[in-house]
């Protein structure tokens, strides 16, 4: 059998010219002015991005005819610092990825750091029903990393 | 079949995004998939087809039902394109704070 393949956390960050009060805002109040909508939404046309400011609110999106498509749930909401969302597309889903977000001062600007979590979990999911494994799945993987 | 369709192309399409997304709670059949899908049974099974060449889905049977899993390779995968993806929505997201926030 192969060896369970380690998943680390995908951790990104990005350095932003406004303060944290601002950034934090942007992210998560005027969501819509950055989000990729186009690729990545429920719906076809999204006209809202909502942030529910509080633990156990939604995140959702509203598409044009008003239709909502649930995204995640926060799990920490502590602006304008830090938030934590159990990252869990359309509600079904019980094994939720986590997303936290972090707002830091740094010099005149503000460090963005993001850190999307719990690959593992979604892995021993998929690990209950199945044997071991084995596929071509290496050379997929190839041709996937030699185009981004 | 085995084609060359990468993870990539396979979640860039929202249907099978939302496909490979009520896998992750677990197997289901392509009937039980469709009832929540607002695409026809034959759709299901074509984009199951494309997410399973793709190495991110798995099928079984049980019975005389043939069950989706994900295949837990296939969230390796899953977690590169998510490190793709972060990337663009940060840039994205650095070009609207840079324009429209305020400086400390």
């Amino acid at each position: 059998m192969n060896e369970a393949v380690v998943m680390d956390a995908v951790r990104k960050s990005v350095t932003v010219d406004c303060d944290v009060e601002d950034a934090f805002r942007i992210y998560t109040a005027d969501t819509m002015s950055w989000w990729p909508v186009k690729t990545h939404s429920i719906h076809e046309t999204v006209s809202e991005i909502v942030f529910e400011p509080r633990v156990g609110g939604e995140v959702y999106e509203l598409s044009t005819s008003g239709e909502k498509g649930h995204w995640a749930t926060v799990l920490q909401w502590d602006p304008p610092h830090r938030l934590v969302l159990a990252w869990n597309i359309r509600e079904r889903d019980p094994v939720a990825t986590e997303v936290e977000v972090r707002f830091l001062p740094d010099g005149d600007g503000t460090r963005v750091e993001v850190e999307h979590r719990g690959w593992e979990r979604l892995e021993e999911r998929a690990a209950e029903k199945r044997g071991d494994y084995d596929s071509g799945w290496d050379e997929v993987l190839a041709s996937y990393v030699e185009r981004v | 079949m085995i084609t060359n369709v990468t993870p990539l192309d396979a979640l860039g399409d929202p249907t099978r995004r939302q496909v490979f997304e009520l896998l992750r709670g677990g197997p289901q059949s392509v009937g039980e998939l469709a009832r929540v899908l607002p695409v026809s049974r034959p759709a299901v099974s074509q984009h199951l087809r494309v997410l399973e060449d793709a190495g991110l889905v798995t099928h079984r049977r049980e019975g005389t039902r043939h069950l989706y899993e994900i295949d837990a390779a296939g969230v390796e995968a899953l977690r590169h394109w998510v490190d793709g993806f972060w990337n663009e929505a940060l840039a994205r997201f650095k070009a609207a704070a840079d324009t429209r926030g305020e400086k400390r």
